[in-house]
């Protein structure tokens, strides 16, 4: 399932010529991170908006293939029309997909740099035992 | 481990020896309510067992990320949904100083109006024979304001969106200003919503938790409460087992005996469900869940405003309070964050991301009169029911016009409404339409993060679960000292509430 969490991310934060995409931002480490770290419901959620961004296109670019059999630049029409659709239920799909892609993405420290931000420091994950 | 003459115990793992304590007070909660209580009690002598199921993170061991910030401090990573026409998401913490470590400070005292309600619709006037409760908070709360270093964002660290949302107001006309928060030097990194590293903002955390141990009080953390024990209808003490803070899994069993009272502070989502898994019977337990929801305008600017920069919630208006029914504020949010909240998808998304440095986010909280439900749902994790009717709505809608009127008149080029079925970007003479846009929730992308009710108080055990002092009707021994007793919305940030509420209920318990 990681590969198509993957493509349906690298869709909606794709490279361009003024920012690194999320393909650019060490992706695969993260994915496998948030997928042991955060809720069995989280994770099915991500999925499962995953497989609505692949299996849609018919409805949004009008041809039956999957998101990941398409062209570039017909997945990134796609990519656009599904971020923008108001049915209620497949935004906010697009949503839970949309924000660990940006956690991902936003603490990127070249992307962090071209907003004139400094690295983040590495997140701690320890606590206080006495 | 013991710390000055207290003992602080984390997590144990299962193999262990179950842990078990007898204390006069237990308080289940560090958070705004929890850990103001057991300061009062620590202060007058009594021996306190403070039980928080979240870890305990010193400054220095708070996340940097947003994904940190999600992973250590928020409950169930801030996915816990309301549901209702709209599902919105619910944003609390689970970390020892509870929500106060990743809110804002912002301190604001309780509002007079509110206690004339509490009096007239709930019978709560006065407290524990000691006189008016309004009276009582006002007082702590001039106390709070001392103890905790309220203070006005310097302008060193105001920052500019801070200041252009201040030149907006000013030229609209109406009253504005720069916050007051529980916070000694803010230096303007614009991180509350991660903790502050700085270590400037004064969270329960890093004030009161510390002070219970040097005065030789029991803190446990990565130990959430399960169950209030009871013998008859008298509270003795509570029952869990350690959480492990990174990967959950369960340690061992923790039990704490009360000799006085049990006080649940566990925060509005999790008091009312914690009362309802320990077989408290009352017909109001669960019911009248209120909040502020809110959301945010962007507003682009020609020159980089940097959001980043400067307090996170430094400026804020409530001179909307009554009419409409809502209050403005600044709040910086994280880039990770902001890729999430911009509709689009592709390179579209990316050509808008690129203007991050030059937009600044405004956002309204919304006196809602709407009423909703807080329960044990599925795995006996709370489940919220809470939509807003359409009075609500309407000021909502307002809010958002207000916002957006506000940016142009600081300068703004355009503004980003966020409105499903009106344009991603709006021109200056175009945010009249926001007036006449949806005022079906699903049209916006909002959160709860002032919540209320749930175990509220009143005189009536038929309408509440409390009386004003806090102890829950027909029990002994059971106090509730969190936003869950407060049985109407403020209209302004309710912590500075919350914490003089639970110190008078404390009082109220000594002197019991
Ligand atoms: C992002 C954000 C910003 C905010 N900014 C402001 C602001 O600037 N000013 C303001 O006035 N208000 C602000 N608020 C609201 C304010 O922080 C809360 O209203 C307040 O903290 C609620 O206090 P509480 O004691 O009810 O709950 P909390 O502060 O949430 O504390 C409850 C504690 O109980 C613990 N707990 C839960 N279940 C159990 C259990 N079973 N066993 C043991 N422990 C348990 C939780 O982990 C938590 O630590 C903000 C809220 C958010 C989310
Ligand atoms: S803005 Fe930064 S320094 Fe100021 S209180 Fe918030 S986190 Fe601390």
């Amino acid at each position: 399932m990681l590969w198509l969490v993957r493509s349906a991310m690298v869709a909606f934060y794709p490279r361009t010529e003024a920012l690194p995409g999320i393909a650019d931002t060490g992706i695969d480490p993260f994915l496998r991170q948030f997928r042991s770290e955060t809720t069995f419901m989280m994770w099915l959620g991500v999925v499962l908006a995953a497989l609505l961004f692949h299996f849609t296109p018919l409805f949004t670019v009008f041809v039956p293939l999957p998101a990941f059999f398409l062209p570039a630049s017909l997945r990134d029409k796609h990519a656009r029309k599904i971020g923008n659709t108001n049915l209620y239920l497949v935004k906010q799909a697009m949503l839970i997909l949309k924000l660990p892609a940006g956690l991902c993405w936003g603490r990127d420290p070249e992307v962090r740099k071209r907003f004139a931000m400094a690295a983040y420091a590495p997140d701690p994950d320890v606590w206080r035992t006495s | 481990m013991s710390s000055g003459t207290g003992t602080h115990v984390s997590f144990r793992e299962r193999t262990e020896t179950p842990f078990e304590g007898e204390v006069d007070y237990v308080v289940v909660g560090s958070g705004a309510g929890g850990a103001a209580a057991a300061s009062v009690l620590v202060r007058a002598g009594a021996s306190v067992a403070l039980i928080e199921a979240g870890a305990w993170r010193e400054p220095e061991q708070y996340p940097s990320s947003a994904y940190g910030g999600m992973r250590d401090l928020m409950d169930d990573w801030g996915a816990q949904i309301a549901m209702g026409r709209a599902l919105w998401p619910i944003v609390q913490a689970r970390t020892m100083g509870g929500t106060t470590v990743i809110n804002s400070a912002i301190c604001v005292r309780t509002p007079a109006d509110v206690f004339d309600r509490w009096e007239k619709e709930f019978g709560i006037g006065r407290t524990g024979g000691k006189g008016r409760l309004a009276d009582r908070v006002w007082k702590h709360q001039d106390d709070l304001e001392r103890e905790l270093s309220v203070e006005e964002v310097p302008p060193d660290a105001r920052g500019r969106s801070n200041v252009l949302a201040m030149k907006g107001a000013a030229a609209i006309g109406y009253d504005s200003h720069y916050m007051k928060r529980y916070v000694k030097g803010c230096v303007g990194s614009g991180q509350c919503l991660q903790g502050c590293r700085k270590l400037k903002k004064q969270s329960t955390n890093v004030v009161w938790v510390p002070e219970v141990l040097e005065r030789g009080g029991l803190v446990l953390s990565s130990a959430p409460v399960s169950k209030v024990l009871f013998e008859g209808r008298r509270a003795i003490g509570v029952e869990g087992r350690f959480d492990h803070p990174r990967t959950h899994r369960a340690g061992s069993v923790f039990r704490v005996k009360a000799k006085k009272a049990v006080i649940v502070a566990a925060s509005v989502t999790h008091s009312a469900v914690l009362l309802q898994k320990s077989g408290v019977k009352s017909k109001s337990l669960g019911r009248f869940f209120r909040a502020h929801p809110g959301t945010g305008v962007f507003g682009c600017y020609d020159e980089p405003v940097d959001q980043n920069t400067g307090a996170t919630q430094g400026w804020a208006s409530t001179a909307f309070r009554n009419e409409p029914g809502l209050k403005l504020e600044t709040l910086h949010i994280p880039l990770e964050l902001v890729a999430s909240r911009f509709a689009g998808g592709g390179m579209e998304l990316m050509d808008r991301l690129s203007r991050y440095r030059h937009i600044a986010m405004w956002c309204h909280s919304v006196r809602a009169e709407s009423v909703g439900t807080v329960r044990a749902g599925f795995l006996g994790k709370p489940m919220v029911r809470y939509g807003l009717d359409a009075a609500d709505m309407l000021k909502f809608r307002e809010g958002m016009y207000l916002l957006a009127k506000t940016h142009v008149a600081a300068g703004a080029k355009s503004v980003l409404p966020g409105i499903s079925g009106l344009p991603f970007e709006m021109k200056a003479d175009e945010i009249e339409r926001i007036r006449t846009g949806p005022t079906d929730p699903r049209a916006y992308i909002a959160i709860l993060s002032h919540l209320f009710g749930g175990a509220v108080m009143g005189a009536s055990p038929d309408t509440s679960v409390t009386d004003g002092s806090g102890r829950v009707h027909g029990y002994e021994g059971l106090v509730v000292a969190d936003a869950s007793v407060i049985p109407s919305v403020l209209g302004v940030n309710p912590q500075h509430t919350i914490m003089a509420l639970a110190r008078c209920f404390a009082e109220d318990l000594l002197a019991s």
